[in-house]
C-alpha cells in the first residue's frame, strides 16, 4: 500500500465530482424525455384555453395506453396526442400533438390507434412511433392513404372511402386479378378479349402496332386528355416491353388465329345498289350511329381548339381508328352477333336491318380511320413458321394467356405474386433493387405501379401509365389487402362484401342475354352503375310505358349524353321484357295494384298543382313542359310514365325506396302526398319520335363526356 | 499528469454531453400536406391550387358532389348545371364574398330546414330529413375549406402556443 499522495486526493476529488455530475444527469435526463415534455407542454397548454378543468380532466403525468388484448392493441400515442377527444381542440390552430381526432364512426378508445394509422403502438419515442426504425418495422400510414385501413376489414365498399372504392375498381378493370390473387377481387368469365380468331378480325401489321403502342390518341403534347384528365380511357391493354423480333414474332402467331372461321353476311344487292352512290350514305350512317347511342358505351376522340378529347361511355372500347383496324366483313358479322364472335361481350345485339347494317359499317369504315395508324409498322412478310412457334412461346412466357384464351394454350392463373397479403408487408421483406427510394411500402408499390422495373429489373409486369390520383387510388386498394385476419378478434371485424342474388329466369333471361341489359343497369344487385337500377321497376314503372319505353327509348334526363341505346327490340321482345319487370321486379311495399288513378278527384289535383308550383317549388329540379330544372327527372309525362302507389310512396320516403336517392325527404302531410299524386297522375305527354338526335350529338361533342 | 487531467475533462465532457442531449432528435420529416390530408379538392378557380381536405370536409365533399352540386356549383359530373334556370340564383359553394358572412348555425339551419322557412326561396328544398346531422356539419366545414375568398373562424384567434 503506498502513501497516499496529495496528487491522488485531487484526482480523486475530481473523479468524484464528475461521477456525482454523471450521477445527477440521469434524473435530469429521465426528467428530460420526449414524452414527458410533451406532457408538461400539454398542461401549459390547457391552462392557456378557457376551458382548462376539462381539458385536464383526466390528466396523469404518467404514460397514458389504450390495452386491447384481444387485437394485440398496446397504443401508447395518447401519452402524447392529449386532446384527441377533447372537441374544443378540433380547429386546425390547435399545435399537434394536441389537436382533436376528426369525428369518425369508431371510438377511439375501443379500437386504439394503431390499428388504423399504423406505426409502433408501444413506443414512446416520436421517431420510434412513426417511423421505420431498425428494430420498429411499420411506419405511421401517410393520411392519404388511410382509407386502406378502412378496406382491411369492410370487404364491401363504404361511401366514405371513395379512394378505396376507385382502387378496387380499377384493379378490376385493368385486370390485374388476370396474373395476381387479391383479397376480394373476383376473377370474371373474361379478362382480356378471346384471341381464338383474331386472325379474322385484324391484320398483322395492326397486331403489330398494338402491341408496340396500344394508345394511337394523343395530343401536341403525346397525351390523352378527356376533359382536362389524363388517360381516363387508357386502353385495358398495358404495354409490354417487347423487342424487334418479339413484336414480329407474337404478331406472327396472333395473325394465323382462325379458329372460328369468319362467315361474312351478306347485304342485300337491292340496299348496296340504292345507297352506295347516295352522297348521304356517310352522314346517315352518321345519324344512326348517333341515333342508337353507340357512344353510350364507345368513346370517339373530339379535337377542338387544339384539345383532343375522348367523349363517349368506357363500357367498350374507343372506337376514333377502328375502321382502320377490322375488316370490313368482320365488322358487319359482329355487329349482327357479337357473341358469335366473343363469348361473353357486353357489347349488346341490335336489331339491325340490312340498310342500317350498311349505313353504319360504311361510316365506321370511311370515317372513324386514320391513314397514318399503321404508317410506322415495317413491312411484314407472310408469317413463317419459326415465327409463330417463337410467338407461341412468347404469349406463353409473357403471361398473355393469363387474360387472353387461345385455342391449345392452357389458362395461366396466378402467374404473377399473391397480393392478397401485400398490404401488411414490413420494409425487410421487399426487394428494392437498385431503387432510389425511400424503403417503405407505400414508396414500393407506387414505384411498382409507376414502373416496374425501377424495382425489380427482371419483373415481367408490364407497363402502365397511370394519373396520380388513380395511382394513390390503387396503392390505397393494395394496401388494404392484409391478408388473412391474425387472430378471431379480427375475423370477427370483417364485413363482407354482399353476394348478389340476381338470376334471370324464362323466357327473359334469353332476352337479357341478348340484349346485355345488365351491362348498364343493375338488377337485385347484379349488374352495371351507368343506368337505373331496375330491382323496383316493376312497382315504379307503368307497363305499356315500358314496353314503349323499350321500342324507343325517350331520355328522362336530356342532358345526359350516355343514354339507352336504340335498341331496334321487336314487339315481342319488349313486352317479354316488360311482363317480366312488371311482374317480378317489385318492391315489397309498393304493390302498383294497390292504387288507381280513378280516385283521385279534380279538385285534389288543382290543390297538387299549386303545392308543385307555389308552395314547394318543385319546378326548380323537375321539368314539365318547356319549363324547370334538370336535376331530377323530367315529368311531363309522370303519369303515363309512372305508378300512383311507387309516386305515393316516393313522395313520403324517397330514401325508402332508393337509399341513395338525392330527392330530399319532405314533410309533407298526407293530404299534400295524396294531392301531389293526384295531379302528378294527370300529367300526359305522348312519346315523339326522337327528332332532336342530330343536335343531340352535336350538343354531346360540346359538352364532353360525363354521366 | 496533464495528459490524464486531460483525459479525465474530456470523458466528463463526453458524458455530460451524451447525457443532456447533444445527440441529434430525430425530427419528422416535413409532410407534404397534400400526404397528410384525407382528400384534397381542387381550387374553383385554378385547378392547378389543391386545398387539403381533413376527414370531416372530405365527407363534407362527398355529400355535396352526390346531393348539391346541381345547383351551386357552375359544372356537375353530368356536364350543365341547374344554377342557370333558378331565380334568385343560388349562391356557389366556394362564394366566400356571400357565405363568410353567415355563421355556421345559419348555413345548418337553410340546409335543415329549407329556403322558406328562413324567409329565403323555397327553391331550396329541407334536407334535415335526408342527411343526418353530422352529414349537414361536413358540408359546411368543406364550404368554408373551399370559400374564395378564404374563411377566417370569428372569435378567439387561435392560440399561437407552440407544442415544444
Amino acid at each position: 500500500m503506498g502513501k497516499v499522495t496529495d496528487r491522488m486526493r485531487f484526482v480523486f476529488a475530481v473523479l468524484s465530482l464528475i461521477f456525482l455530475a454523471v450521477l445527477a444527469i440521469s434524473p435530469f435526463k429521465d426528467y428530460r424525455r420526449e414524452w414527458k415534455q410533451y406532457k408538461r407542454s400539454y398542461l401549459r397548454f390547457a391552462q392557456g384555453r378557457p376551458d382548462t378543468k376539462r381539458l385536464t380532466a383526466d390528466y396523469s403525468p404518467g404514460i397514458d395506453q389504450i390495452w386491447l388484448p384481444g387485437m394485440n392493441v398496446v397504443d401508447r400515442c395518447t401519452t402524447c396526442h392529449q386532446g384527441i377527444t377533447q372537441s374544443s381542440l378540433a380547429d386546425k390552430s390547435v399545435p399537434q400533438p394536441f389537436r382533436a381526432h376528426p369525428p369518425i364512426p369508431h371510438n377511439m378508445r375501443e379500437w386504439g390507434c394503431t390499428i388504423c394509422h399504423r406505426g409502433q403502438g408501444p413506443a414512446t419515442e416520436v421517431a420510434e412511433a412513426h417511423e421505420s426504425t431498425l428494430a420498429w418495422e411499420q411506419p405511421v400510414l401517410p393520411t392519404h392513404f388511410i382509407q386502406a385501413s378502412c378496406g382491411t376489414c369492410h370487404q364491401s365498399d363504404l361511401p366514405q372511402t371513395p379512394q378505396l372504392a376507385r382502387g378496387r375498381q380499377l384493379l378490376a378493370e385493368f385486370n390485374c386479378q388476370g396474373c395476381h390473387k387479391m383479397q376480394g377481387i373476383e376473377r370474371p368469365a373474361m379478362l382480356g378479349p378471346d384471341l381464338t380468331s383474331i386472325g379474322t378480325k385484324v391484320s398483322r401489321e395492326w397486331i403489330y402496332k398494338w402491341l408496340k403502342e396500344p394508345r394511337t390518341i394523343v395530343d401536341k403534347d403525346g397525351n390523352v386528355t378527356v376533359n382536362g384528365y389524363e388517360t381516363e380511357e387508357e386502353p385495358r391493354m398495358p404495354k409490354f416491353r417487347l423487342s424487334e423480333t418479339e413484336l414480329r414474332a407474337l404478331a406472327a402467331y396472333l395473325s394465323v388465329q382462325k379458329a372460328k372461321a369468319l362467315r361474312p353476311y351478306k347485304i342485300s344487292p337491292a340496299v348496296v345498289a340504292a345507297w352506295s352512290k347516295n352522297p348521304e350514305l356517310i352522314s346517315q350512317g352518321e345519324l344512326r350511329f348517333r341515333q342508337m347511342f353507340c357512344t353510350t358505351c364507345h368513346s370517339l376522340a373530339v379535337t377542338r381548339a387544339g384539345e383532343t378529347k375522348l367523349i363517349g361511355g368506357d363500357i367498350g372500347p374507343e372506337l376514333t381508328k377502328v375502321g382502320s383496324k377490322v375488316n370490313t366483313d368482320w365488322l358487319i358479322a359482329w355487329l349482327r352477333d357479337p357473341e358469335a364472335y366473343l363469348p361473353h361481350t357486353r357489347m349488346t345485339r341490335y336489331g339491325w336491318s340490312d340498310e342500317d347494317l350498311y349505313k353504319v359499317s360504311q361510316y365506321i369504315t370511311t370515317k372513324l380511320v386514320d391513314s397514318d395508324l399503321l404508317s410506322d409498322v415495317p413491312k411484314l412478310d407472310p408469317p413463317a413458321d419459326e415465327e409463330i412457334q417463337l410467338g407461341r412461346g412468347l404469349f406463353i412466357e409473357k403471361g398473355c394467356a393469363s387474360c387472353h384464351t387461345i385455342e391449345g394454350v392452357n389458362p395461366q392463373k396466378d402467374f404473377g405474386p399473391d397480393l392478397s397479403a401485400l398490404g401488411g408487408k414490413n420494409a425487410s421483406e421487399l426487394e428494392f433493387g437498385a431503387a432510389k427510394i425511400p424503403h417503405n411500402l407505400v414508396s414500393y408499390i407506387q414505384a411498382k405501379l409507376e414502373d416496374p422495373v425501377s424495382v425489380n429489373p427482371a419483373a415481367r409486369m408490364p407497363r402502365y401509365s397511370w394519373n396520380q390520383p388513380d395511382l394513390d387510388a390503387v396503392t390505397t386498394a393494395l394496401l388494404s389487402m392484409k391478408g388473412a385476419p391474425p387472430t378471431s378478434a379480427f375475423e370477427n371485424l370483417l364485413v363482407p362484401r354482399k353476394p348478389s342474388s340476381f338470376r334471370a329466369t324464362g323466357s327473359f333471361a334469353e332476352v337479357y342475354e341478348r340484349y346485355k341489359c345488365y351491362a348498364c343497369h343493375r338488377f337485385n344487385g347484379y349488374g352495371g352503375d351507368l343506368a337505373p337500377d331496375l330491382t323496383y321497376e316493376g312497382s315504379r314503372a307503368e307497363r305499356q310505358w315500358l314496353v314503349e319505353f323499350l321500342k324507343s327509348p325517350q331520355t328522362l334526363r336530356p342532358t345526359l349524353i350516355l343514354r339507352m341505346p336504340q335498341l331496334n327490340m321487336s314487339d315481342k321482345d319488349a313486352a317479354t321484357l316488360a311482363d317480366y319487370l312488371a311482374l317480378v321486379m317489385q318492391h315489397p311495399a309498393v304493390n302498383p295494384a294497390s292504387k288507381d288513378a280513378k280516385e283521385f278527384t279534380p279538385a285534389m289535383a288543382t290543390l297538387g298543382k299549386q303545392l308543385y308550383e307555389v308552395k314547394y317549388q318543385c319546378q326548380s329540379c323537375h321539368t314539365i313542359g318547356s319549363s324547370g330544372g334538370y336535376v331530377g327527372p323530367n315529368l311531363s309525362n309522370a303519369g303515363g310514365w309512372l305508378t300512383p302507389a311507387w309516386i305515393e310512396a316516393w313522395l313520403r320516403n324517397p330514401q325508402a325506396l332508393i337509399p341513395d336517392s338525392i330527392e330530399p325527404r319532405r314533410n309533407f302531410t298526407d293530404e299534400e302526398i295524396l294531392a301531389l299524386t293526384a295531379y302528378l297522375v294527370t300529367l300526359r305527354a305522348g312519346i315523339k319520335p326522337q327528332k332532336t338526335a342530330v343536335n343531340i350529338g352535336a350538343l354531346a361533342s360540346e359538352q364532353g363526356a360525363g354521366r | 499528469m496533464r495528459i490524464r487531467n486531460l483525459a479525465v475533462a474530456a470523458l466528463g465532457v463526453a458524458a455530460l454531453c451524451g447525457a443532456s442531449g447533444c445527440r441529434k432528435h430525430a425530427r419528422t420529416a416535413k409532410v407534404d400536406p397534400l400526404l397528410a390530408a384525407y382528400d384534397s379538392e381542387a381550387d374553383w378557380n385554378d385547378s392547378t391550387k389543391m386545398i387539403p381536405l381533413g376527414y370531416q370536409q372530405a365527407q363534407g365533399k362527398r355529400v355535396f358532389y352526390q346531393y348539391c352540386v346541381w345547383c351551386h356549383a357552375d359544372s356537375t359530373p353530368a356536364g350543365p348545371s341547374n344554377r342557370s334556370n333558378l331565380t334568385p340564383v343560388p349562391a356557389l359553394l366556394d362564394d366566400g364574398a356571400t357565405l363568410n358572412a353567415e355563421s355556421d348555425e345559419y348555413l345548418g339551419n337553410i340546409i335543415t330546414l329549407g329556403g322558406s322557412a328562413l324567409g329565403k326561396s323555397a327553391m331550396m328544398p329541407p334536407y334535415g330529413r335526408t342527411l343526418s346531422p353530422e352529414e349537414i356539419r361536413s358540408v359546411i366545414a368543406f364550404t368554408r375549406a373551399i370559400a374564395q375568398p378564404p374563411y377566417q373562424p370569428p372569435g378567439r384567434p387561435g392560440s399561437q402556443y407552440s407544442a415544444r
